[in-house]
């Protein structure tokens, strides 16, 4: 089996990144995926920018394992070929606004194909005020899910999560409500609709803060979130690398030993904040550490980022690189776990991608199709329904 | 306890049941997933286990219980083993045979020690889908290191990409999201496999690290690295992708989120907020040209947002079809009427620790309900995961019993 969801049959009307996100992951898993597109395309064609040829590498990224159909919604034969797509699939994923605009409502589905799952991906979740919008505001759902203010300092210009995160989450949750769905399908013989939504997901990521919020034996005002407290950035060493460590676990003489590995404390003597610095124990989690950040870069001044990797280690406590992308794929971790595969970009040649993050030992997940060019294979899918 | 719809009736994943050996966040909160889902969720402690200790202690606590465990922990049953005990593992055993999802996120190596590695379990049971979650992987230099979200954040690049502009890298942003991403990474792999195995009757072992999880999240931006080989840029509130996309700082002092990612939403924007002209300006005209000109095109929109209020520009933006929104205090999120018609949050009662609220499910099912309820103490359902052994036991024909 080309993976776990060999044969299956997947129908993409979706943009942007969440549904494009989770028809990939689909066929990554071996499903046959066809994503249906209006004749400008995927707006993620237009992103970033590095588009070469009719795409960049954020729709690159974001829709291997796909052949690509374009049909021009205004026409009543796109309605038509999009019906006999859908008759013959096992899942349809479907942004909230193109269900109305292509004609395949979950309706539309039930009448003609009732074994089809069918996702409906959303903006705020498919009731209330704001139902059904569609899923392109990522930035907007991460401002209205931070119930804490902790997207930047309070009062100050937010800053948003490095990537979309809500997307991604909305596309994440909704593989694993499909497939819960698709094994349903074995008893019942029956699909059904499943609705997820970008504000939903980051909410549901939260639950952590909320249990904290509902009842606490005390309130701190931080730790699960920083409410009150401004993000971390690591902690810098000689080579102006920074690193996250942790000495919670480490003993008093390991501390101590720490401290005469580099070179000792002189550079507290008369530091109104030194007992600060002596009870802290780094990490960045703690009510006052953020206060001293500039005592421990002193400490750390004497030694490079790798080799205080290791002391910080070697001596009981935790110890990390604040990785960029180029020193993460050029780890050793990366390299022994075989996370990286070749693939051609458009107009660049061959350049490193992902492979898919599950390892299945019996059914591996694999990449068979580039990204497609738009439209590609319009004329061959849709000859495979008679048109 | 969440009174939804068809509150606790059976989920898709019903039959389905999970050997839950999982600790901390990332394993309990893949199961809890699961549970969600309609699978019977059965999650090992030890006997006699000090609550106190439970969720690594991660505070603040509700009558000395770490709110992690209570939020982890949630669409489960819980069940006391302590498989360093002869008496024990045999009970495990038996109750292995009856499970179809094995979940584990200790160290590699400590599974195996305990007697339920991959070739243990898939002895007692071929048909069972055995899930490991690692921080890092099986293999190479870091697989015996801790690996949990702050870490995973750091080091999967995360925080490099996060930060105002021109700003340091950061991270806590959103602690916890690495944890809940693998997580629900480990989830989708077991329903997947789940769907595999009603084809090929057979159960498999799934590896599955935080390292990976934690980058496949970051799919977009990582692509843009290996196209261009330059590391992501820090640009505070706006998206790297496309413009605009960003936050603006409006009359009544509040920032609102605008986002025009197509060109029809671009062209909409503009005359929505009434400065058509931009439609025609040179720098501006497709999306490549916006972010090759960002900040040029970010100042000019500013000052226009300045002029007027948030909710003024949230009446012709919605009108308009541009996605747009701002930030809620948590206060006012929990009674918004969004959230609550969604059950995007939820009450319910747990085994130890009064009501609380947490994230209801993320998803909405048509014809198989919903359900969440709240977490069990260690131990909650001793008795009646014993008395299901029992009953499993007695059921079975002469000749098996003898050869177990």
């Amino acid at each position: 089996m080309a993976g776990p969801l060999d044969g299956l049959k997947v129908l993409e009307i979706a943009e942007a990144v969440a549904g494009p996100y989770a028809a990939m992951a689909l066929g990554d898993a071996g499903a046959e995926v066809t994503k249906i597109e209006s004749l400008d395309g995927d707006r993620s064609r237009d992103w970033g920018s590095h588009k070469r040829g009719d795409h960049g590498a954020v729709f690159a990224g974001l829709n291997r394992n796909k052949r690509s159909v374009t049909l021009d919604p205004s026409k009543p034969e796109s309605k038509d070929a999009v019906r006999r797509l859908a008759k013959d699939a096992d899942v349809i994923i479907c942004d909230a606004g193109w269900d109305k605009k292509i004609g395949l409502t979950f309706e539309d589905v039930q009448a003609i194909n009732p074994r089809a799952v069918y996702l409906s991906i959303s903006e705020w979740g498919d009731k209330g005020p704001w139902a059904n919008q569609p899923p392109y505001g990522e930035l907007a759902a991460q401002l209205a899910s931070e119930a804490t203010l902790s997207l930047g300092n309070i009062g100050e210009k937010p800053v948003r999560e490095g990537t979309d995160i809500g997307s991604m989450y909305a596309g994440v949750y909704g593989i694993q409500a499909i497939n819960a769905a698709l094994y349903a399908r074995e008893r019942t013989g029956k699909g059904q609709r499943i609705d997820v939504s970008l504000f939903g997901c980051l909410m549901a990521l939260r639950s952590t803060l909320w249990v904290a919020l509902s009842n606490p034996d005390y309130w701190w005002g931080f730790h699960l979130d920083s409410y009150i407290k401004p993000p971390d950035h690591g902690y810098k060493a000689k080579d102006g690398k920074r690193i996250f460590m942790s000495l919670a676990r480490m003993t008093p003489e390991e501390r101590e030993q720490l401290h005469t590995a580099l070179g000792g404390l002189d550079f507290l003597e008369g530091e109104p904040r030194k007992q600060m610095f002596l009870e802290d124990r780094g990490g960045g989690g703690t009510r006052y550490g953020y206060l001293i950040t500039d005592l421990w870069e002193k400490l750390f001044s004497n030694m490079d980022s790798e080799p205080l990797i290791e002391l910080l280690r070697k001596l009981g406590g935790w110890a990390f690189p604040l990785n960029d992308y180029q020193t993460l794929f050029n780890s050793d971790q990366v390299e022994a776990v075989g996370m990286l595969t070749k693939t051609e970009y458009p107009g660049l040649g061959e350049r490193p991608t992902m492979q898919p993050p599950w390892e299945f030992a019996d059914t591996p997940a694999s990449i068979r199709l580039p990204p497609p060019a738009l439209g590609a294979h319009t004329k061959e899918v849709l000859a495979g329904v008679g048109l | 306890m969440y009174e939804g719809t068809c509150f606790m009736t059976a989920g898709p994943l019903d039959g389905i049941r999970v050997f839950d050996m999982t600790i901390f966040m990332v394993g309990p909160w893949a199961s809890m997933q699961l549970g969600a889902l309609g699978a019977d969720v059965v999650h090992i402690e030890q006997p006699d286990i000090d609550w106190a200790t439970l969720g690594a202690g991660v505070p603040p606590t509700i009558n000395g219980t770490s709110i992690g465990y209570i939020a982890w922990n949630m669409n489960k049953r819980a069940f006391s083993l302590d498989m360093k005990l002869e008496e024990y593992r045999r009970r495990a055993y038996e109750l292995l045979k009856t499970c179809d999802v094995f979940l584990v996120n200790m160290r590699p190596g400590v599974a195996e020690r305990l007697g339920v590695g991959y070739e243990d379990v898939q002895k007692i049971n071929p048909r069972i889908i055995y899930c490991t979650v690692t921080g890092w992987g099986t293999t190479g230099p870091m697989a015996d290191l801790p690996g949990a979200d702050g870490q995973v954040q750091y080091v999967t690049g995360f925080g490099s990409a996060t930060g105002e502009r021109d700003g340091a890298p950061e991270l806590y942003r959103h602690l916890t999201q690495m944890d809940g991403t693998t997580g629900n990474y480990a989830a989708q792999a077991i329903t997947m496999a789940l769907v595999a195995r009603e084809r090929t009757g057979q159960g498999q072992r799934i590896d599955l690290s935080m390292l990976r999880a934690g980058t496949a999240l970051q799919s977009g931006r990582i692509a843009e690295y290996f196209a261009s080989g330059k590391v992501a840029e820090r640009l505070g509130a706006s998206g790297a992708a496309a413009a605009p996309d960003t936050a603006f700082f409006c009359e009544d002092k509040a920032w609102l989120g605008v986002s025009a990612t197509s060109q029809s939403e671009w062209v909409a924007l503009c005359d929505a907020i009434g400065k058509p002209e931009l439609k025609d300006d040179a720098r501006f005209k497709t999306n490549p040209d916006r972010v090759d000109n960002r900040d040029a095109l970010e100042e000019i929109l500013a000052a226009r947002f300045a002029e007027r209020p948030t909710d003024h520009w949230l009446f012709y933006l919605r009108r308009a079809g541009v996605p747009c929104g701002y930030t809620m205090r948590w206060d006012v999120l929990r009674n918004h009427r969004q959230v609550l018609e969604n059950n995007y949050l939820v009450d319910v009662e747990t085994g130890g620790w009064g009501e609380v609220t947490t994230g209801g499910p993320a998803w909405h099912f048509s014809d198989t309900p919903q359900r969440w309820f709240g977490t069990p103490f260690p131990g909650q359902h001793d008795a009646e995961v014993l008395g299901e052994l029992e009953a499993a036991r007695a059921s079975q024909p002469e000749s098996v019993k003898q050869g177990s």
